[in-house]
């Protein structure tokens, strides 16, 4: 009789774990049914698909939401707290504006809708495991789970060539950041000898030393590894690039959800498994923060293509939510979930009037192809005129909560430096922002625009014509994610109260903060 | 005593704007004049206040006061006290005459036009009545908005350079004061170890160290002296000035100059007293220096705008000036100034446009001359609001400027002395204006003839007001009196060396 | 009804006649403006009339009353009320001023008649006298310097009354800006004796200031040289009189109103009524005098030179006024104020005759081409005669007893003011010269055309042009009138001159020395607190006065008449001879150069810089371009770096890893 060996399965709290196997089930399938050939199945029920999972996932994290600490689950690896949670719901609402606005992208078809759909999917789901990560091995299960799909939905215009260019670089530039956060998660499991973040903690206040080289030379080069992902400079360059070549709806997905995701673990991390050494890592992400905010919006200045230029004012912007971890403090979290919050949607919109532009104007995404937005159709205007004023933070847009509690963050944790930081960002901000506005309501007069760096715009005429209203009626889903995500950012600028109150609900998920 | 809800003073004329905006068609043309209805609406009730406001207590009155966002401790709080009240009453009453102007001609999208007319005096409407720091400066930064618009969009030469401009300018103050505010409110709640609140009552009584308080001063300062401007931060103003059509003109000259003065008097004064006097003295090298540049420049101009323009940079000066002398009397002269200064500066630029008709759209004072000629009223009227500009004593400027000069001459002589050569200086540049204007011999391309019945009834009832309040600044003095003592004494008694006296509940201008 | 109520109505009028002139402008037919005008003024002075009686009527310690309207500015321990103060020295401006103001408007009704801007002439005038009694009334600081910025505007506003004329709006920017300078120097000496007296009420500021200071406090002579500031520009005292000769671009009756008769003494009455401040700093009051006493001689010895009727009179204005101002500030108020009220008489006459004479010259005004008027215009050759005799000091007529009072206090004074006192003397000499040389060059000598024209029923015409640049004109609003007019030919200015003439030769004979001082009894009210109330010089030393001062006048007229009458040409040859004297004169001592150099060239260049160099390279240069210019070099550099290439971004990375952990390290150890 030969012994078996008597393995135990981890008791899982599926409840729990519901919104994970809500989108991991639903990438699986429609992954199969895409298998299906039919018009109906690739053009309706895929995305129909999608849209029910990521629903679902929405429904199940609000059931089980519960503010405070909450029991981690799967042996300590993932805790889905409100952080998590929140978090989640932000990957999940961002899936549902991308699939919206992939209704007719090009990059559906070339690449299949099942693939695109479920890639997708597989993605948030790698995001959620990542945001509720407990455990330095979750971590990076979730980081390479989100990463991957994501290098070949950039990729997933086969046909063109800057598509398949951003992925490669995606791909590169990426793994190298995986490489670097592995080493980094190493070090620290090596300093510390534990994986679990509670544990990690303890050993920081305990017997390890928060000096120990090992030990900080593996926050060094976790820190670098996620900035990769958030686009913190100097490791943003791949931004530009990859947001430009990439398929528009996955450029917004990447801007607002890969974000989100990245300062999840930020916050996860440090917060809670690195908080006992917040003043050692804290004056380097301070000065990352510095950085970030001055280079990303530096260089949103010298861009003509909009694309580019929202990936250089989202760089600057992961400066901005980088004060919220740097400060450390239960304010701080709360401040940078808020601010993400109120990012996607901005984003979102300013993504979907790009869109909408794109398919119709001979100028592609260059900045002319907003020219004289304002007359000709002004339901594109107004959602880019709003997206653009509340990025700047100006008042009664939910971007001026966001900026006003990341600066009241910053000071209360006694960080009046980053504050001001924050402010001459927003500065130099404008100089973009209102360029656009400029285009899109104070034409027809010569504007000074940075000129065209690389591909020039195409000359393809599609069918509907330049004229823009035939772009906005012609795609009407567009305008309306448009329209409801600047809608959205107006009332939460006006009654925020909604927004501060799951911020509230999302601070306290680290007992240690103050 | 009326109840009357500032919210609705403030809110009136954006409903109507929004009514307007989505009226169909035909009905949609009248537009226009719902929104004058509704600027006419506040401008009602900001007179119904005059007669109404208790002007014995420095105490605000028609308060309003709910928790907005609690998180972040800023409440929907607005006030109305002796200063703010006739802040409000100039707002108004330049709105009114801005948009009657505005009404009687035509524009691109009327209805975008009007929209933004009407948010802009909403916005300004609400920092002068916002007792909360975080609101006034929410409302502070959202006046730009509908500038950046009414200049960019409905604006002459190189417009978009110029709002671009005015708007970076200016916002980069802003922004600079909302991290001051934010530090103000988050530092001093925690000195005191009270609950985060940015009332300015409870700013009020919670003082920061002295440190602090200058780094925040800067902060704030900084975004004043923009929107004033004040020398050498005017770099906006030149190509603002020429870009704006005239209503824009006239409210951005008029009524969004006063922000900045009044912000120092609101806010700096009595929650900086410290800091306001250590750098009084700096503060009052600017204004003098404004006042003499200004002066310079104004008589050195041709193109009648810029005349007025840096006319007002001078007339900025005075009031900063009267605000940093840190004594009672230079305040209550600023405040009356600031009046004064808007009601002057709005009837100018209504006659510089009744002018340009007449030269053939030029604005450039070598193409002028001689318009009197056929137009004796036009002439009249602009000679009084000229003798009102160059504060000639019996007007109201008059009593203004002296009251400003005896409140510097009070803390510090010598800058006073310097500043009243500005008041000579102001004589030469306003003659030589009306005279290159009116007098002298017809240049080539003037048709002189007198005030048309729309142009009249817009400029006739505002030099009417002038008149009426320089044979009564009491109206405005007796008012703002126990208002603005209480926002200076504070740093006054700082300056005076006695003991800093604590926050009396008019200096708190504590609601009942 | 009481004297206060009688001086509300003194002011009310004539605002009531400005506003319904300048509102009915366009129903105001024909002369109905004119007439309006001049009826508001008697009424204004019959009032004045009516307050004279009911100040009598009161024992004399109580002849100082005020009165209240509202309060005008009172905040913040500052408190002044629309307050008027009527006493002897108010009520005797009063009636000098509006009876004056009431002779010069019904002369207008007629020299004015043809001009486009008839009704705007009597609503400025009027505006004026409203001014000019306001500024009297005044029963405070504040309202004093209303009323003075007030009159300073009428004076503007009437300078440059043709205003299509550039030469009158220059006038008329320059006198304006002068005047303004003296507001200033007004509202500088209020504040200091507010900040010690904290009143700005006559008695407060008096009693107050008595508390405050010791004689001559540095304080008090600093005030009151501020106060002298604003006296001077008004009363054009050296150095701020160079606008009173371009003054005279204005119409005739202005420059007999405003720049003669009164306005230009409210200096004068600016240091009567603030006496007892002057007493307490007598070094301020030694200046005033010295002042005065410069102005007086510089003005005379201008007045022998200059060619242009009108200006010849102006200056010898100046020159009056330094009589006065002397007078006043070596504390002789009756006499100052004597003489004032005699020279508003004859230089209001001269100035009218003046005017008849310009008229029949069809505007010509240079001595040069007149001559010979005896003849044509015999009414105006009389009153002007009797102007000039007055003018001169003749004997018996009212110059003569006034002038010579005032000289007579100042030598009395002893000390140095005997040298003020005969340099008085050797100007009234200059003075009694250049009165007859225009006399002489006027009304004698080889007829001018227009004379002759006259004689012969014409009225000369001359294509309209002005008569200062010959630049061509046209008669139309902004411009003189068509026609002229003279004396001999329109009633209103006949009727106007006659009663003039009269109090020129009459109104001395109310202060004979010993005999009569029905005006200086009338005064000592106001002047009760004064020190030098009873300082009289003896009699015999004020008839020695008047008897030197009859024969200087005398002497002057003889040496005019041989110049004139008996060797004409003898002027040419002295002229020629004194080459570099007669241009020093000529162009009035270079004091317009020299305020130039002074104060108009360095603003105009300071704008100029301003304009040229801070706006372009600091303002827009280095804030705007700087920061612009930085941000861009920024993003430019973003752009290099942003290369696409992969090496590259490595690179970056690497320093950015390395970086970090380098960090680390040495913030562990």
């Amino acid at each position: 009789m030969t012994p078996v060996a008597q393995i135990e399965a981890p008791a899982i709290d599926y409840l729990q774990l519901a919104p994970i196997l809500a989108t991991l089930g639903g990438s699986i399938v429609v992954l199969m049914v895409g298998l299906l050939p039919g018009r109906f199945v690739q053009r309706a029920l895929m995305p129909a698909l999608t849209l029910v999972s990521l629903f679902a996932a929405i429904a199940f994290a609000v059931a089980i939401w519960e503010p405070g600490e909450v029991e981690p689950i799967v042996e300590g690896a993932l805790s889905m707290d409100t952080l998590a949670l929140g978090l989640s719901v932000l990957f999940y609402s961002a899936g549902v504006f991308t699939v919206l606005l992939s209704l007719r992208a090009r990059a559906v078809r070339e690449a299949g809708a099942g693939e695109y759909h479920s890639l997708l999917l597989a993605s948030i789901t790698g995001m959620t495991v990542l945001a509720a990560a407990d455990n330095l091995v979750t971590v990076f299960v979730g980081f390479e789970l989100l990463s991957i799909p994501l290098y070949v939905l950039c990729g997933s215009r086969v046909r063109s060539e800057p598509s398949l260019e951003s992925g490669l670089k995606y791909l590169v530039i990426g793994s190298v950041g995986s490489a670097t956060l592995l080493y980094g998660l190493a070090l620290i499991y090596g300093a510390t000898g534990a994986t679990n973040f509670p544990a990690i903690a303890a050993a920081l206040e305990g017997s390890v030393g928060a000096t120990d080289p090992l030990f900080l030379t593996g926050v060094a080069l976790s820190a670098t590894g996620l900035a990769f992902k958030a686009s913190v400079a100097p490791f943003h360059q791949w931004t530009p690039d990859v947001y430009q070549g990439a398929p528009t709806p996955i450029t917004a997905f990447m801007a607002v959800a890969t974000k989100a995701a990245a300062f999840a673990i930020f916050l996860r991390l440090f917060l809670d498994a690195l908080a006992p050494a917040q003043p050692d890592w804290a004056p380097a992400l301070a000065a990352l923060a510095w950085t970030t905010i001055v280079i990303g919006n530096v260089g949103a200045i010298a861009q003509s293509s909009l694309k580019r230029m929202l990936a250089w004012s989202g760089v600057g912007q992961a400066g901005y939510m980088l004060v919220g971890v740097v400060v450390g403090t239960q304010l701080g979290l709360q401040a940078t979930a808020f601010y993400l919050a109120v990012y996607l949607l901005m984003n979102v919109a300013a993504f979907a009037v790009v869109i909408a532009r794109e398919r119709r104007s001979e100028h592609g995404d260059g900045i002319r192809s907003l020219e004289g937005l304002g007359a000709a159709s002004p339901w594109l205007a107004w959602p880019m005129t709003i997206a653009m004023l509340a990025l700047a933070g100006i008042p009664l847009t939910a971007g001026f909560f966001g900026k006003f509690y990341l600066i009241e963050a910053a000071v209360e944790g006694g960080w009046e430096s980053l504050g001001v930081a924050i402010v001459i960002g927003s500065m130099l901000s404008l100089v973009y922002y209102l360029r656009v506005l400029a285009v899109m309501w104070m034409g027809p007069i010569e504007i000074e625009l940075p000129a065209p760096v690389g591909r020039v715009a195409r000359r393809v005429k599609p069918v509907g014509g330049w004229s823009p209203e035939a772009g906005a009626r012609a795609q009407p889903e567009v305008s309306a994610v448009a329209i409801a995500a600047a809608a959205a950012t107006i009332v939460l600028g006006i009654v925020p109260g909604v927004l501060f109150d799951v911020a509230a609900d999302v601070g306290p998920v680290f007992g240690t903060l103050l | 005593m009326l109840t009357i809800h500032l919210s609705i003073v403030i809110f009136l004329p954006l409903a109507a704007a929004l009514l307007a905006a989505v009226l169909p068609g035909r009905a949609g043309r009248a537009g226009r004049w719902l929104v004058l209805a509704g600027t006419a609406g506040s401008l009602a009730y900001a007179v119904a206040m005059i007669a109404d406001l208790d002007a014995s207590s420095a105490g605000l009155q028609y308060v309003t006061d709910i928790a907005w966002i609690s998180e972040l401790g800023i409440r929907y709080s607005l006030g109305v006290d002796g200063l703010s009240l006739f802040m409000v009453a100039l707002t108004t009453l330049l709105w009114f005459f801005a948009t009657l102007a505005a009404c009687l001609r035509e524009w691109e999208h009327p209805r975008l036009f009007f929209f933004q007319l009407a948010l802009a005096e909403t916005a300004v409407l609400g920092v002068f009545c916002a007792q909360d720091l975080a609101l006034f400066v929410l409302f502070f930064d959202l006046t730009l908005v509908p500038f950046y618009f009414l200049v960019g969009a409905w604006g002459e030469r190189d417009r978009v350079r110029a709002t671009t401009k005015l708007i970076i300018y200016t916002l980069v103050g802003s922004l600079l004061m909302l991290a001051g505010a934010v530090a103000l409110g988050v530092l001093a709640a925690q000195e005191s170890g009270g609950e985060l609140s940015f009332a300015l009552a409870d700013l009020t009584e919670r003082t920061l160290p002295e440190g602090t308080q200058q780094w925040i001063f800067v902060l704030f300062a900084a975004a004043f002296l923009v929107k004033m401007p004040a020398f050498p931060l005017h770099g906006w103003m030149p190509d603002a000035y020429r870009a704006a059509p005239i209503p824009v003109l006239i409210l951005l000259s008029a009524v969004l100059s006063k922000l900045g003065a009044y912000g120092f008097l609101r806010v700096v004064l009595p929650i900086l007293p410290d800091a306001s006097l250590h750098f009084q003295e700096i503060v009052l090298v600017i204004a003098v220096v404004s006042i003499l540049y200004g002066s310079a420049l104004a008589f050195s101009q041709d193109e009648a705008r810029l005349v007025v323009g840096y006319s007002s940079v001078a007339q900025l000066g005075f009031i900063t000036l009267g605000i940093f002398s840190l004594d009672d009397l230079g305040a209550q002269g600023a405040v009356l100034q600031m009046v004064n200064h808007a009601l002057v500066v709005g009837a100018l630029f209504l006659v510089i446009g009744v002018l340009a008709r007449r030269t053939g759209g030029s604005e450039s004072l070598a193409q002028m001359g001689g318009i009197a000629m056929r137009a004796p009223v036009l002439a009249a009227l602009f000679l009084v609001v000229g003798f009102a500009t160059l504060a000639m004593p019996g007007t109201a400027n008059f009593i203004g400027e002296l009251l400003i000069l005896f409140g510097a001459f009070e803390s510090k002589l010598v800058f006073g002395i310097v500043a009243s050569a500005g008041v000579a200086l102001a004589a030469v540049y306003m003659i030589r204006f009306y005279q290159r204007a009116m007098h002298n011999r017809i240049g080539e391309r003037v048709a002189s003839r007198d005030l048309g019945v729309r142009e009249l009834a817009v400029v006739a009832p505002l030099v009417l007001v002038i008149v009426a309040l320089s044979v009564y600044p009491q109206l405005v003095l007796e008012r703002t009196e126990a208002a603005t003592v209480a926002k200076v004494e504070r740093a006054q008694s700082l300056a005076r060396g006695e003991p800093p006296a604590a926050p009396t509940a008019a200096a708190e201008g504590a609601s009942p | 009804m009481s004297a206060t109520t009688y001086a509300w109505l003194v002011l009310a009028f004539p605002l009531a006649g400005t506003l319904v002139i300048a509102l009915g402008w366009r129903v105001l037919f024909g002369r109905l403006a004119g007439w309006l005008g001049s009826f508001a003024i008697l009424l204004s002075f019959a009032a004045g009339v009516g307050a004279l009686l009911e100040l009598l009527a009161l024992p004399e310690e109580e002849r100082s009353l005020t009165a209240s309207a509202f309060d005008y500015a009172s905040t913040a321990g500052l408190d002044a009320d629309l307050g008027i103060l009527v006493d002897p020295l108010s009520v005797f401006m009063v009636l000098v001023v509006s009876g004056v103001s009431f002779l010069i408007h019904l002369y207008s009704v007629a020299y004015i008649a043809s001009d486009g801007g008839y009704a705007r002439f009597f609503s400025y005038l009027n505006f004026f006298v409203f001014s000019m009694l306001l500024l009297v009334l005044a029963g405070n600081f504040v309202l004093l310097i209303v009323g003075w910025a007030f009159v300073g505007a009428a004076s503007y506003l009437l300078i440059s009354f043709w205003y299509r004329r550039m030469t009158a709006t220059a006038a008329g920017i320059k006198a304006f800006v002068i005047n303004v300078v003296g507001d200033v120097g007004l509202v500088l000496a209020t504040f200091l004796l507010f900040q010690a007296t904290g009143a700005l009420d006559y008695a407060g500021v008096f009693t107050g200031a008595e508390e405050a200071f010791a004689e001559n406090d540095g304080t008090l002579v600093a005030a009151c040289l501020l106060l002298l500031v604003g006296a001077f520009a008004k009363s054009a005292q050296i150095p701020l009189h160079t606008w009173l000769p371009d003054a005279m671009e204005g119409p005739t009756p202005v420059s007999a109103l405003i720049h003669a008769a009164t306005m230009v003494t409210a200096g004068v009455y600016l240091i009567a009524r603030t006496h007892p401040l002057f007493e307490l700093a007598p070094a301020a009051a030694d200046v005033a005098a010295i002042i005065g006493t410069l102005t007086l001689v510089m003005a005379a010895t201008i007045a022998l030179v200059v060619t242009d009727l009108k200006r010849v009179i102006a200056y010898s204005t100046m020159s009056q006024i330094g009589y006065m101002v002397l007078g006043v500030s070596v504390f002789a108020y009756g006499a100052g104020l004597f003489h004032l009220m005699t020279h508003a008489f004859f230089k209001a006459l001269l100035f009218m005759g003046a005017g008849s004479v310009i008229g029949a010259m069809g505007g010509e005004q240079s001595l040069d081409r007149m001559g010979g008027f005896r003849k044509a215009m015999p009414f105006t050759f009389a009153t002007f005669t009797l102007g000039a005799l007055a003018l001169a000091g003749a004997p018996l007529l009212s110059g003569f007893f006034s002038k010579d009072e005032i000289l007579a206090f100042t030598i009395d004074r002893g000390g140095g003011y005997v040298i003020l006192g005969v340099v008085g003397y050797v100007a009234a000499l200059i003075t009694a010269f250049y009165a007859f040389r225009m006399v002489f060059r006027v009304f004698f000598g080889k007829a001018a055309p227009e004379a002759a024209e006259l004689a012969r029923g014409g009225i000369h015409h001359a294509d309209p042009q002005n008569p200062a640049t010959g630049e061509v004109e046209d008669s139309d609003v902004g411009f003189p009138g068509p026609e002229h007019h003279v004396a001999e030919r329109s009633a209103p200015m006949a009727a106007a001159m006659a009663p003039l003439a009269l109090l020129s030769v009459v109104a001395g004979l109310v202060a004979i020395p010993g005999v009569t001082d029905t005006l200086e009894h009338f005064l000592e009210p106001t002047f009760a607190d004064s020190r030098f109330i009873d300082v009289h010089p003896s009699e015999s030393a004020e008839y020695i006065g008047l008897a030197v001062g009859g024969a200087i006048g005398l002497l002057g007229i003889a040496i005019a008449y041989v110049l004139y009458m008996r060797r004409p040409g003898v002027t040419l040859a002295l002229r020629d001879r004194l080459r570099p004297v007669h241009s020093f004169l000529a162009r009035k001592w270079y004091f317009d150069e020299l305020l130039d150099a002074l104060f108009v060239r360095p603003a105009a260049g300071f704008g100029r810089f301003g304009r040229t160099v801070v706006e372009s390279a600091l303002v827009q240069g280095l804030l705007v371009g700087g920061a612009s210019g930085a941000v861009r070099a920024g993003t430019s550099f973003a752009r290099t770096i942003q290369s696409g290439y992969l090496r590259a971004y490595a690179l970056l990375l690497f320093v950015g890893v390395s970086g970090l952990a380098l960090y680390f390290l040495i913030a562990s150890a």
